[in-house]
């Protein structure tokens, strides 16, 4: 569960990214962020990885109250969220599976549980091919995959992806989000930032818009991929 | 953490050579040349100080007696002289003796004509003393004069002001030398891990958003840096060793001349080897290891 109570980010340059924001998303919910550049979307989002500080109010992520929690617990947060960025960010010197299982090895997983966990998830994201493979050796998609592969591995309460089909062929964008719904469907809550209003037409949801800062719409869309 | 999770981290720092392989040699020449250079001049500063110390513990002063002093003096002499604190070794040389060692020396002709005589020995009896601080020299000097029975003392205080001047400017020029080697070679050191280390910023930031603990980062850099400070002090270890050796025989063959003056030949390297060897491992895996854990810490406040 993710709850912002009256949040308000002031960056010491004096800009206000987010100003006054009161916002719930429940466990198992899928909502999109969308809100065009600098309305505060990437603030959002670090605010709920604990990058940074709410200036003033409460978030309250999967349990944790980011205001009170210690530095030293952050890891532990961190290990309950998996994260999606635009540019993948998969460690190049490790192999795809290698770039899986470190997340099982951060958590102190046993090597068993790595070795039957890790080519589960590469075959939900349809990569079981792949696992020797270095990210350079990938396509776009495919890193893409590698990513949400990665972020679901320990099984986390919430993924967040953060303009997750950016950096990717649009055909393969609805490939992506079709697979952050089927992940939401076994009952991880997924928030999604994006600026493809397409992908959010089609799909359809929960849509939160941001602008300078505040949300200005929140409510449910219905998809034009319903009447399929 | 599991046996596993820590075999994997070792495994991680040891791969880690490997895999930033371009930064790890960079890493790796850095060190060597910073180690040998510091190790160069602080052997160099050792060997200097030795030939140096032996000449001075040669360096020793002449106690002339009176003609009229009698064994009783001579014994209570020798204590008195003993007991003076900056006095090393003392040594009687009787008249009779420096007589019959002069008399040795000479030709034939020579002894003839100087035994022609009423058998009076015309030398004095002295004392020969060794003294363990030059630079007090004077003092001493003055405290021995004071004691009764004593004619006159001969000392080297002009050679002994100049050993000491020789001794001081060369302990001042290795040590600032040392000195300076060792700042400069830090900040290259500081400079060539935290570029290392920079390359690598992403995949530390990756590593955070993860979930990783910040030791859990860390121990495959410390791993990694020390691998890298223990192979650079092989190769430094190596290398002095070479040129130590090829050195030494110059050297010495040089130091023909002084050593008559009581100095002292360079250190063999088999007699140093080990503390060369231990200081050089000792210095590579602490600077690598901190080095590297240090600049990566610095990527860690995500």
């Amino acid at each position: 569960m993710v709850e912002f109570k009256d949040v308000s980010v002031t960056y010491s340059s004096g800009v206000d990214a987010l100003e006054h924001i009161d916002l719930r998303i429940n466990d198992g919910d899928f909502a999109f962020i969308v809100g065009s550049n600098g309305a505060g979307k990437s603030t959002l989002i670090k605010l709920l990885l604990k990058e940074i500080d709410a200036t003033s109010g409460t978030v309250l992520v999967n349990g944790y109250n980011l205001k009170k929690i210690r530095r030293s617990k952050v890891s532990k947060l961190r290990r309950t969220i998996g994260v999606v960025f635009q540019d993948f960010r998969l460690i190049p010197t490790m192999t795809v599976y290698e770039n899986i299982a470190f997340v099982l090895r951060v958590i102190d997983a046993p090597k068993k549980y790595i070795k039957t966990r890790v080519p589960y998830v590469l075959e939900l994201v349809g990569l079981s091919d792949k696992m020797k493979a270095y990210p350079e050796q990938l396509s776009g998609g495919e890193q893409q995959r590698v990513a949400l592969a990665r972020a679901l591995v320990n099984d986390p309460k919430l993924i967040i992806a953060d303009e997750p089909t950016g950096n990717i062929d649009p055909e393969l964008s609805y490939d992506i989000v079709e697979l952050l719904k089927g992940i939401n469907e076994c009952g991880t809550t997924i928030l999604m930032v994006t600026h493809e209003h397409n992908l959010v037409r089609y799909f359809g949801g929960r849509v939160i818009n941001l602008e300078s800062g505040s949300i200005t719409f929140d409510e449910m869309v219905g998809g034009s991929d319903e009447n399929k | 953490m599991r046996i596993s999770s820590a075999g994997y981290l070792v495994k991680q720092g040891v791969k880690g050579v490997w895999k930033n392989r371009m930064m790890s040699f960079a890493s790796f020449c850095i060190m060597l040349v910073s180690l040998m250079l510091v190790g160069i001049s602080v052997l160099a500063g050792l060997n200097i100080s030795r030939i140096i110390s032996g000449i001075e513990e040669k360096n020793e002063m002449v106690v002339i007696l009176r003609a009229e002093v009698t064994q009783a003096d001579i014994d209570k002499l020798y204590v008195d002289i003993s007991n003076i604190s900056n006095v090393g070794e003392v040594t009687f040389y009787s008249k009779n003796d420096a007589w019959a060692d002069m008399l040795a020396d000479m030709t034939e002709q020579e002894r003839e004509f100087m035994e022609y005589g009423n058998g009076d020995v015309p030398l004095p009896d002295t004392f020969r003393v060794k003294i363990n601080d030059l630079e007090i020299m004077d003092i001493t000097s003055s405290q021995i004069k004071a004691l009764n029975m004593v004619e006159s003392i001969q000392s080297p205080e002009t050679f002994a002001d100049a050993l000491i001047s020789v001794r001081n400017i060369a302990a001042l020029i290795t040590s600032a030398v040392v000195f300076t080697l060792i700042v400069i070679c830090m900040v290259i050191i500081s400079n060539t891990t935290r570029t290392s280390v920079h390359t690598r910023r992403k995949e530390i930031n990756i590593m955070k958003y993860v979930g990783a603990t910040n030791s859990f980062i860390r121990i495959p850099f410390f791993i990694e840096g020390m691998l890298i400070g223990i192979l650079a002090a092989v190769g430094a270890l190596i290398l002095t060793r070479f040129a130590y050796l090829e050195l030494y025989k110059v050297i010495n063959d040089q130091l023909n001349g002084l050593q008559m003056m009581g100095s002292k030949p360079i250190y063999p390297f088999s007699s140093i080897s080990m503390y060369v060897t231990i200081a050089y491992l000792a210095a590579g895996t602490i600077i690598g290891a901190l080095g590297t854990t240090i600049s990566a810490g610095k990527y860690l406040k995500v």
